[in-house]
């Protein structure tokens, strides 16, 4: 019993990471239906821009700000050369292909300004683990799950409370209608890429003390929460977070009572019954697409 | 897709050598990963050996002629390195080639030296296959050479290591999912086998794996006293930080690659007592050690070497390279291979004594007596053992069959 306890406390750690990047893709799908693929660079660029603020000695707390400016940055850029041309000409694919090319460029750049090496992140928490009875948690990981919570309650209290969120909220709901209020339906889909880069950007800081950070840490991370995107349906923060305590638990219990080398296979299993069964994702809303 | 200031580097670095290679001059190919994961001991290889060319060109060259590095950065992908051999060969005409870090990158890339008759001193990667792959008697000649330990060795010590001198018999075998990992562990396990004990565990892990749990409780479970490892720095450093989140310390005991920087800095005092296989160890326990190593501090202005076994190995492979051109008295890469197969001289390196390192049917420089352990202790690498300290006074030569 003690040890499934700590295989779940682990897999919610884990599934908390996931989470708040699949976060991140539902944002831009809401208005744009489109996908930001450099998800996992844009979390990549956050954590290293945060650990460069880091090491010059600027504390973990007053980094955040800097790294949520540049995530917005970041986003604005994606939006504005890989997304906007391909919405323009009414491509349906074109986004794709561009999106995964710029996060392809941004791995570059990014290994050739930090490097190839996996750096140390110096944890802004005591790094000695918390005993909770038989079940061992670092605070960073608490810290990991309060974080992402605060960081989406942030987020769609913005959507249902202010004014741009109601536009953001509008146009996700009918971007033709949307556009006819006069609301500027561009302007919202630039910034619901920058926010969905800003979350990004914050969740590479809050895991980077667990994990490494590195040029490629965002790689296996961002194809797994896009797993979960699916998994919990692409229009539902609650989707994201089940989704992702729901992928982290199964992988820890698998690597556990099966194997470690089948630790992979269940979420994918998974992931394709939910496909078959309920292709909108467990908490999506099943759309009926006009033609 | 590099930027552009990596071109302008690029560039400048091949104007750089071909401006530098005059026709007398005699080149020598360089390649390894110097970007990447296994960056730290591709750089440290490649730094070791500009170091000896260095040297060697100050006291005058060989026969003369002064020794010319064409350096290539495989970035440990397999069709890279076949790619640098073909240019290696056509394009730049080197007499030899050192390097390789990574097994994968040496057994895609060897194969068109062999067919050119370019000696090849492999001097970091340890994939026990490599100086096989060429073997008599289906080859007529075998122009792969290694210098570093191979992995049936270190195997063979990690388990003598863990079974013998400190009595675990229950040991768990963690080991990523890659090549290097799974051939490593089923050389440890073969290893454990001859002494009659199968491992309680025996758990996968894919390179970027960030939770380790499942892994670590299970060998837990397993009641395993001591962890054996073959996987490479960061996902190392991950199961070292598992391990204490978990609050289960037992020894961790694996290949050389527990001695990388990035295992070393990501796990902070979670790598504190691995200990690894090493046939160098930064400390100055001969005049030439501690020249090798003033030397290097000076010339690339740092303490602590990233990976002080591939610094070493590289700067002894263009030594060792040197010796045999010179023995040769021609830069015929047949001729050569003869040479390192028949070497005369005794030279002094700063692994081991090069006494006959090589001969026609055996291609591997280290054997069981060279490396020794080493241990992790206030962020280095240092000897385990105090016997291993005070013998290393005297350098280790091969041993003869």
């Amino acid at each position: 019993m003690e040890i499934f306890l700590q295989l779940v406390v682990s897999g919610v750690a884990l599934g908390m990471i996931y989470a708040t990047i699949a976060f991140g893709y539902q944002l831009t799908f809401a208005t744009s239906r489109t996908l930001n693929f450099g998800q996992g660079e844009a979390l990549m660029l956050g954590a290293m821009v945060g650990l460069t603020l880091v090491l010059m000695g600027v504390p973990y707390l007053l980094m955040i700000p800097f790294v949520l400016l540049f995530g917005l940055a970041q986003g604005l850029v994606v939006e504005r050369l890989a997304v906007r041309p391909a919405m323009r000409i009414k491509s349906e694919f074109g986004w794709i292909m561009a999106t995964i090319a710029l996060g392809i460029i941004f791995r570059n750049m990014a290994e050739n300004i930090w490097g190839r090496d996996d750096l140390k992140f110096p944890s802004p928490v005591s790094e000695v683990p918390l005993q909770f009875g038989a079940v061992r948690v670092l605070p960073m990981e608490i810290f990991v799950v309060i974080g992402a919570l605060a960081m989406m309650a942030a987020v769609e209290f913005f959507n249902r409370k202010s004014i741009y969120g109601k536009a953001v909220i509008a146009t996700s709901n009918d971007r033709d209608a949307a556009g006819l209020m006069g609301i500027n339906t561009n302007l919202m889909i630039s910034l619901s890429y920058a926010m969905s880069s800003m979350t990004a950007a914050f969740a590479g800081i809050l895991v980077a003390p667990v994990t490494l950070t590195g040029a490629t840490m965002g790689s296996v991370l961002a194809l797994k929460a896009f797993a979960v995107a699916i998994i919990g349906g692409l229009d539902s923060a609650l989707g994201a977070i089940v989704g992702g305590l729901l992928l982290g638990v199964i992988e820890t219990l698998t690597g556990f009572y099966i194997a470690t080398g089948y630790k992979d296979v269940p979420g994918l299993v998974l992931l394709l019954i939910v496909l078959a069964l309920k292709p909108a994702g467990l908490f999506g809303k099943t759309a009926i697409k006009k033609v | 897709m590099k930027s552009s200031r990596f071109v302008a580097i690029a560039t400048a670095a091949v104007l750089a050598t071909t401006l530098a290679a005059k026709a007398e001059d005699i080149k020598i190919g360089l390649s390894g990963p110097y970007t990447g994961g296994s960056s730290s001991m591709g750089v440290s290889m490649r730094d070791g050996a500009r170091l000896a060319v260095e040297e060697i060109n100050a006291a005058g060259g060989v026969d003369g002629k002064k020794l010319v590095l064409i350096e290539r950065d495989d970035e440990a992908k397999n069709e890279l390195g076949v790619q640098i051999a073909q240019e290696m060969i056509n394009k730049e005409g080197v007499v030899a080639q050192l390097g390789y870090i990574n097994t994968g990158v040496a057994l895609a890339a060897q194969r068109f030296f062999q067919d050119a008759k370019i000696p090849v001193i492999t001097n970091v990667a340890t994939g026990t296959a490599i100086t096989q792959q060429f073997k008599a008697p289906d080859y007529d000649a075998n122009f792969v050479f290694r210098i570093s330990a191979p992995d049936s060795i270190q195997a063979k010590m990690i388990t003598d290591e863990a079974v013998d001198k400190r009595g675990f018999k229950k040991v768990a075998i963690l080991a990523d999912s890659t090549n290097y990992g799974q051939l490593g562990r089923a050389d440890l396990e073969a290893a454990l086998k001859a002494k009659g004990i199968t491992p309680v565990a025996v758990e996968k892990f894919n390179i970027k794996d960030v939770d380790m749990t499942a892994q670590l409780l299970k060998a837990k479970e397993a009641g395993a006293e001591a962890i054996l490892t073959y996987g490479i720095g960061p996902e190392l450093a991950q199961i070292a930080n598992g391990m204490s989140k978990l609050g289960w310390k037992v020894p961790l005991i694996g290949s050389w690659t527990l001695s990388m920087a990035s295992f070393i800095d990501n796990a902070g005092p979670n790598s504190e007592g691995a200990r690894m296989p090493q046939t160098f160890i930064q400390s100055p326990s001969t005049d030439k050690r501690k020249a090798f190593i003033a030397a290097y501090q000076k010339k690339y202005n740092i303490d602590r070497m990233l990976s002080p076994v591939s610094a070493a190995q590289g700067y002894d492979s263009v030594f060792l390279l040197a010796a045999a051109i010179k023995q040769a008295g021609s830069t015929d890469g047949d001729k050569i291979r003869l040479a390192l197969e028949n070497l005369n001289e005794k030279l002094e390196g700063v692994v081991q004594l090069y006494d006959k390192p090589f001969s026609a049917t055996d291609h591997e420089a280290v054997t069981s007596n060279i490396p020794v352990f080493g241990e992790v202790k206030g962020g280095r690498v240092v000897y385990a053992y105090d016997d291993d300290k005070t013998a290393s006074s005297k350098l280790p030569s091969k041993l003869k069959q």
